[in-house]
């Protein structure tokens, strides 16, 4: 863009840049306040008074036995119902990018749903599927519902990253004499990995972090956000800052490795 | 047992997803497909033993004498499972040893103790559709509100308690045997009992508050709590009005405590409901004053002076928290173990001295005499005849007064 | 070449795979909903299931034995179908189960089966008892979409256009917060929002508290617990929802283009107006649908940072189906909160949208 040569252009200019500085410091606060108080060394059962600084907290990071149950169920979780996820979405993901066919607007359609569909309703008629079939709401219908939302997100997702896609060169391997199970393996797979990848993280994230549809199909069973949810009313240990700011320094570990793994295809294939 | 109820053994207790299926379960579990034909819902039933609960008990092939395939009498479970409300017993901290861990080193039982219980209503629709279809839950033993364990026993949703295996059942207190929601006393075991009043932070208020108008002063508005637990707050503002809480008949009886809970709503009065979420917001001032339990303001205050409880000049509420066992439950030796074990009077002074209720056990206050002389002196500790003449609790309403009463007051709760 | 291709027996075997493929999909799914739903039972069931197979193991046979056309043509169906089918049995059997809980009666207040009776009662209660619910829902719902476009597109515009090297980065610290639990993020507002907290204190020392309380932000020195506190969790915790989609969008306008307007019209805020803003629109259109819906589905923001009289409905079918456990009641407020969402999106997109919803 041609800089603005007026001093209005320029005021205007440097105007609007701190207001976006704003607006993205104004994403930061809460996530500045979970990271600073789980450093904190809190006064009765509620970190949410500032008191002093201490490392005790990282030290100890497993010391809350419900909350780290918690965790760890929400991994298993999260693990289980995103594998399945990303096998079924990605191939739907790839069945809708590679070929075109009968049908495949509708079935678009029902892919897009679960996400325009708020997770209150998602959740909701689930747990009455749930009741009506008899089945006592836990861990295996907490996976089922996750796999629901997650299929879709990782179908849409994998499907913007190989829109791209040359097909042909899957014909060329053919013709070279590949067969298909071969063609797949060493020349498709590895072009679509990394949006598999990325899509398989961020549905990770979002199974975790399922608070809603979650609460509606847990039962009796208890995930992270809904150990957090239910200890709230009476403690909230500094633990929580603990485990969430490791969560996020992983997750941004991972997605700076993607980046840069990003970097390095593209300066390979110039 | 009250009523035979198929339960398929599973390992249960298990924290954590499920565990190896064993042949027998197995076989069980195909038996059901068999006899009921292959329905979905029905293998998805079969299937989903989520922390061992009982999901496959519908579809037991009929014939199957659930004996056979139900375990040992006792021996279904390899741990006591206990689900009690939050911060309700002394953890293991600080250098003491917590009740749970003194009762495991003590018999060698493996305990699961779960803080699961927030709101009595909530826990009700949690465990209401499993034990609805006469299938068990997890817990061997749930310490839900004296009016609740009343809708559960009432249901047949309980199994009587193993009292000939626990000698200090005898501790009980005179004042809880045989309490209305349980006439028979076979039922329950009350586990620790308490008051609600108004709990206030004297910093924010500026002064004693004596009486429930003072929850209504437009000077607080916008800064009080009230409590989601319909007969504490329904209760006490009944008695502010003159009513006599504890033979209520019907809806008209209380419908002015009703109204005036709504107008203070609608008037911006109320900044929150709240159920035992109450500690954050009155210690740090959101809250001026909100309805709370004596317990609970007794441990705040240890930490926060300003936090202060009063009964309102017109009296506070009475209630009880009772030990039950959910229909099925399997740990029947060990759940008794652990009701002798609590109802010694020094293991339940121990936990006294850290919960602050009253003990529904004989002897507490001798036992509490050597640990905190202090809190033995405590009126809302050990109620003295001038503390127990200043509360009410709530009457036991009908099905359908009590649905009224609900109905009414989750309207207002606006929710 | 081509019509030796067309004329040829593959060709009309692909074309009845195709057939083939397409009529197992939606014939499997359809029967797995229906199963689901429980509208077949009984003795129907295993026949079904047995149908359901039936296309499964059609469609796997001709992905192996058929022409290699048919191959190609039955391939993308073989590929859908199991995420398909999920979809089905978890997604579209459920919305019918809850439409037909919704005209349930309970035949008495602790019932774990409800009557199914076309009890239309439910949704009188839905909208008469309710309705201050309903409203304060899309009220909220449409505060906190008009707040993120506000806040969120001037963010997405001099990322796109003036990031630089930093597009990149700056994009990675948008997303970060979808890191850390909605739950945690919402709970940290409450304490910075509480009556001693930060942003009160903040606001005191600029000393806008005034002007805020004139305007109703604050209500007698308090953020905590006003409808001002919900509308602000909902507008944080949605807008990396709007910012992304604009984003995208913007990344698409050629730099240059806008040069060129600049020249033409000669001020930036009419070039801003004539050609930013139309192509910015897909992404807005995008992150409205991204932030409105689930906004007005929430419960945890008005929860957390609400009073008794911020409630949504959100909170209303939480309450009835989990503690009240009046799930008939939930079911018929969850399915009109979806209806008048589809009515919303089809009407919405019918004036603004584009095709490329997704």
């Amino acid at each position: 863009m041609s800089a603005p040569t007026t001093t209005r252009g320029k005021v205007a200019r440097w105007a609007l840049n701190v207001y976006a500085a704003l607006g993205l410091a104004y994403l930061f606060v809460p996530i500045a306040w979970i990271v600073m108080f789980s450093f904190n060394e809190p006064r009765g059962n509620y970190n949410i008074v500032w008191q002093r600084f201490t490392l005790d907290n990282w030290r100890d990071p497993f010391s809350d036995e419900g909350l780290t149950d918690a965790f760890v169920r929400s991994l298993q979780i999260a693990a289980i119902s995103t594998s399945v996820a990303v096998v079924l979405g990605s191939m739907i993901a790839i069945g809708l990018a590679r070929y075109s066919f009968r049908g495949s607007g509708p079935l678009n359609f029902l892919l897009v749903l679960p996400l325009t569909t708020p997770e209150i309703v998602i959740g909701s008629s689930l747990a009455a599927l749930f009741l009506d079939w008899d089945v006592t709401r836990g861990f295996t219908t907490v996976v089922i519902a996750h796999i629901m939302f997650q299929v879709s997100f990782v179908a849409l997702t994998v499907r913007a990253r190989v829109r791209g896609f040359d097909w042909t060169l899957e014909q060329a391997a053919q013709d070279l004499g590949a067969t298909p199970f071969r063609t797949f393996w060493t020349v498709t797979f590895p072009l679509i990995l990394p949006g598999i990848l990325a899509a398989a993280l961020l549905s990770f994230a979002l199974s975790i972090d399922d608070f809603i549809i979650t609460l509606f199909n847990a039962g009796s069973l208890s995930t992270f956000p809904i150990y957090i949810d239910g200890s709230f009313r009476v403690r909230f240990p500094p633990q929580v800052n603990v485990l969430a700011t490791t969560i996020l320094v992983f997750s941004v570990a991972m997605m700076a490795i993607g980046l840069l793994w990003g970097l390095r295809d593209r300066r390979r294939n110039r | 047992m009250s009523a035979p109820r198929n339960n398929p053994g599973r390992g249960r207790g298990r924290p954590i997803g499920r565990g190896p299926l064993t042949r027998r379960q197995l076989l069980a579990r195909a038996g059901a497909l068999g006899a009921t034909g292959l329905s979905l819902p029905a293998l998805l039933a079969a299937c989903g033993g989520d922390d061992g609960n009982g999901t496959a008990a519908t579809t037991a092939p009929p014939g199957t004498d659930p004996a056979t395939t139900d375990a040992p009498a006792n021996g279904g479970g390899d741990e006591l499972f206990f689900e009690n409300w939050t911060a309700y017993i002394d953890p293991t901290e600080d250098g003491e040893v917590g009740t749970v861990d003194r009762f495991v080193e003590a018999t060698g039982i493996q305990m699961r103790y779960s803080e699961a219980i927030n709101s009595n209503n909530e826990y009700f629709a949690r465990i209401q559709p499993v034990l609805g279809r006469g299938e068990r839950i997890d817990p061997d033993i749930i310490a839900p509100t004296g009016w609740m364990a009343g809708r559960l026993i009432n249901l047949g949703w309980c199994d009587p308690l193993p009292l000939d295996q626990v000698p200090n059942a005898a501790n009980l207190v005179e004042g809880l045997r045989n309490p209305t929601w349980d006439p028979t006393g076979e039922y329950s075991l009350p586990w620790q009992a308490g008051f609600a009043g108004i709990a206030y932070n004297i910093d924010i208020t500026g002064r004693e508050l004596t009486s429930i108008d003072d929850l209504f002063d437009p000077e607080f508005a916008g800064q009080i709590g009230i409590n989601t637990e319909m007969r504490d707050t329904i209760g006490l503002i009944a008695m502010s009005l003159g009513i006599d809480i504890e033979n209520l008949e019907s809806f008209d009886d209380a419908a002015p405590a009703f109204e005036r809970l709504e107008a203070a709503k609608d008037a911006g009065q109320i900044r929150r409901f709240h159920g035992n979420d109450y500690f954050d917001d009155l210690t740090n001032g959101n809250f001026a004053a909100c309805i709370g339990w004596s317990g609970d303001v007794a441990q705040l205050a240890m930490d926060n002076p300003a936090v202060r409880f009063a009964f309102p000049e017109s009296g506070g509420t009475s209630w009880a928290d009772t030990m039950i066992m959910p229909a099925g439950a399997v740990n029947r030796d060990a759940a008794a173990k652990w009701m002798d074990f609590v109802y010694d009077p020094e293991q339940a002074a121990q936990i006294t001295a850290w919960v602050g209720y009253v003990s529904p056990v004989q002897g507490v206050r001798e036992a509490l005499m050597d640990i905190d002389p202090e809190l033995a002196e405590n009126p809302l500790v050990f109620p003295d005849d001038e503390t127990v003449a200043m509360t009410q609790s709530f009457a036991s309403l009908s099905d359908d007064v009590e649905e009224e009463y609900d109905a009414a007051f989750s309207r207002i709760i606006g929710a | 070449m081509t019509t030796a291709v067309e004329g040829s027996p593959h060709r009309a075997d692909g074309g009845r795979s195709e057939l083939l493929g397409l009529a197992a999909l939606l014939g499997a799914g359809l029967l797995l909903a229906a199963v689901g739903a429980r509208w077949i039972s009984g003795p129907l069931v295993p026949l079904a299931l047995a149908l359901v197979l039936a296309a499964v193991v059609a469609v796997i046979w001709t992905a192996v034995a058929g022409s290699p056309e048919s191959k190609r043509r039955i391939a993308p169906y073989g590929l859908l179908k199991p995420g398909m089918l999920w979809l089905a049995l978890f997604y579209l059997a459920p919305l019918i189960t809850l439409l037909r809980s919704s005209l349930s009666t309970r035949p008495s207040r602790f019932a774990v089966d409800f009557t199914f009776d076309w009890n239309l009662g439910n949704y009188t209660t839905a909208f008469t008892d309710f309705a201050p619910q309903f409203g304060r829902a899309f009220l909220y719902a449409g505060s906190a979409t008009v707040l993120t476009i506000l806040i969120g597109f001037p963010l997405a515009y001099v990322i796109a256009f003036r990031g630089g090297r930093f597009k990149t980065l700056l994009l990675g610290l948008v997303v970060i917060p979808f890191f850390t639990s909605y739950l945690i993020r919402t709970i940290a507002w409450r304490s910075l929002l509480a009556d001693t907290g930060q942003v009160v204190q903040l606001f005191d020392t600029l000393r806008i508290s005034g002007i805020l309380e004139t305007v109703g932000v604050m209500d007698n020195g308090r953020v905590l617990n006003t409808p001002a506190a919900v509308i602000g969790g909902l507008t944080y915790n949605f807008l990396p929802f709007m910012i992304l989609p604009i984003y995208v969008s913007l990344e698409k306008v050629d730099p240059r283009l806008v040069d060129a307007a600049q020249d033409l019209y000669s001020t930036a805020f009419q070039s801003f107006r004539k050609v930013v803003v139309p192509l910015a629109l897909p992404g807005v259109f995008a992150g409205t649908l991204l932030t409105f819906i689930p906004a007005a589905g929430d419960f945890v923001n008005a929860l957390y940072l609400g009073s008794p009289n911020t409630t949504m409905i959100g909170n209303s079918i939480q309450d009835q189906f989990l503690v009240q456990s009046n799930v008939p009641l939930a079911s018929a407020m969850s399915f009109v909160l979806m209806l008048i969402i589809t009515v919303f999106v089809f009407v919405y997109s019918r004036f603004f949208g584009t095709e490329d919803l997704t």
